[in-house]
């Protein structure tokens, strides 16, 4: 049997992490701290789907649509144009909304699936879906629900969530919805600041990958002006980074690894 | 009168006939104009009143009656998602082009300056 194409991200270096890509009708997160590149990975993500043949949605809680044009335009995405050409909806609307058009039949998100062949979705981000709930059973439940509906209508999703971890020295031991999220996902991507040598570099881990092997590495990435490109892992350039290999470790611990 | 109608003459006449048109049918408060230019700048938005009153800033109980009165008259679709109330910008081309028009000519100042008018004094 020969198997199913993988959804590439576009992003050099993270499809060789992922063994080619996410798997297809898959829910992978994308976690981390503000500004450190998560909703430009999920960009990258459908701006490479869209210009290859498999149209995608933005669904966004938080920020408007305008800046996604804008800040997709910065690396030369013209996300007007590929809305234009039905390769691309960015959609403003809110968890509870979007819920209840999932639950619905017909609801508009399957309607744009049927209609523009849409196959990837960014949903940016999952951390609107706690303010529905408290309990987090109920939000567990909740999320299962909406991660089952974007596989049921064939979609490949990466999903953002904040992370409340800035530069690792902020531990949040009662996170209970990340524990709760990674058995959800399929994926699960952390993206870190690590502090080397008083410079703040950018951090890619790839912690689960359901169904499929992936690079266990953890690897610097840059945001340039095409968007991510990962790099190499930061173990083989301990010397050349920081000169100070037992720091460095000791920054990737805080960074990762939650104290108990 | 005679006085009033001949300003409302200098104000409103030399306006293209498509767009007094626009604003006789949508525009009779700038809340609406406000929602108006959200719905052209995030033409994809579908959410609930309470949601799209945070998102422009407004109070909750103004925009629903607001949102509402656009719904009547055709320019946004009201759709009922079991206990939720959700609205979204029509998807009838031609309604979405002349609003698109609207809020290009409001970038013009003179334009501008008669559709304020025309909101304040109500329409003819």
């Amino acid at each position: 049997m020969q198997s199913e194409a993988r959804a590439l991200t576009g992003v050099p270096g993270l499809d060789q992490m992922l063994s080619g890509g996410f798997l297809p009708r898959t829910a992978n997160l994308v976690e981390g701290a503000p500004g450190c590149g998560k909703t430009t990975l999920g960009m990258q993500f459908i701006h490479y789907g869209a210009t290859h043949g498999e149209p995608g949605l933005i669904l966004t809680f938080e920020q408007f649509p305008e800046q996604y044009y804008r800040d997709a335009a910065g690396f030369g995405w013209d996300f007007r144009d590929l809305e234009q050409r039905r390769l691309l909806q960015v959609i403003m609307s809110s968890p509870e909304v979007t819920k209840a058009d999932l639950e619905r039949f017909n609801g508009r998100i399957s309607g744009l699936v049927n209609s523009m062949g849409v196959k990837r979705i960014l949903v940016d981000s999952l951390s609107q879906f706690e303010r529905l709930t408290d309990d987090p059973v109920e939000l567990r439940n909740l999320l299962h629900g909406f991660l089952n509906a974007l596989r049921r209508e064939g979609l490949t999703a990466l999903l953002t969530r904040e992370a409340y971890v800035l530069l690792g020295d902020e531990s949040h031991s009662d996170d209970e919805t990340e524990e709760n999220m990674s058995f959800l996902v399929d994926s699960y991507i952390m993206l870190r600041y690590v502090e080397i040598e008083s410079a703040i570099h950018r951090a890619i881990i790839v912690l689960k990958m359901r169904g499929s092997a992936h690079d266990t590495h953890i690897r610097q990435f840059d945001i340039g002006p095409d968007g991510l490109v990962v790099q190499a892992p930061f173990k083989g350039r301990e010397g050349i980074l920081s000169g100070t290999p037992q720091y460095m470790a000791e920054s990737f611990i805080k960074a990762f690894v939650r104290r108990g | 009168m005679e006085k009033d109608s001949l300003a409302n003459r200098a104000y409103t006449g030399d306006i293209d006939p498509d767009l007094l048109d626009f604003l006789n049918q949508y525009v009779d408060s700038f809340i609406k104009w406000d929602l108006m230019r959200f719905f052209f700048n995030n033409p994809h938005t579908i959410d609930t009143v309470d949601n799209i009153a945070r998102y422009a800033g407004r109070n909750q109980e103004t925009v629903g009656q607001e949102l509402a009165e656009l719904a009547e008259r055709g320019l946004l679709e009201e759709t009922h998602m079991g206990a939720l109330v959700v609205y979204a910008l029509s998807a009838d081309p031609e309604l979405r082009d002349r609003l698109a028009r609207f809020i290009q000519a409001s970038e013009d100042r003179q334009f501008r300056i008669r559709a304020i008018y025309h909101v304040i004094k109500g329409s003819y």
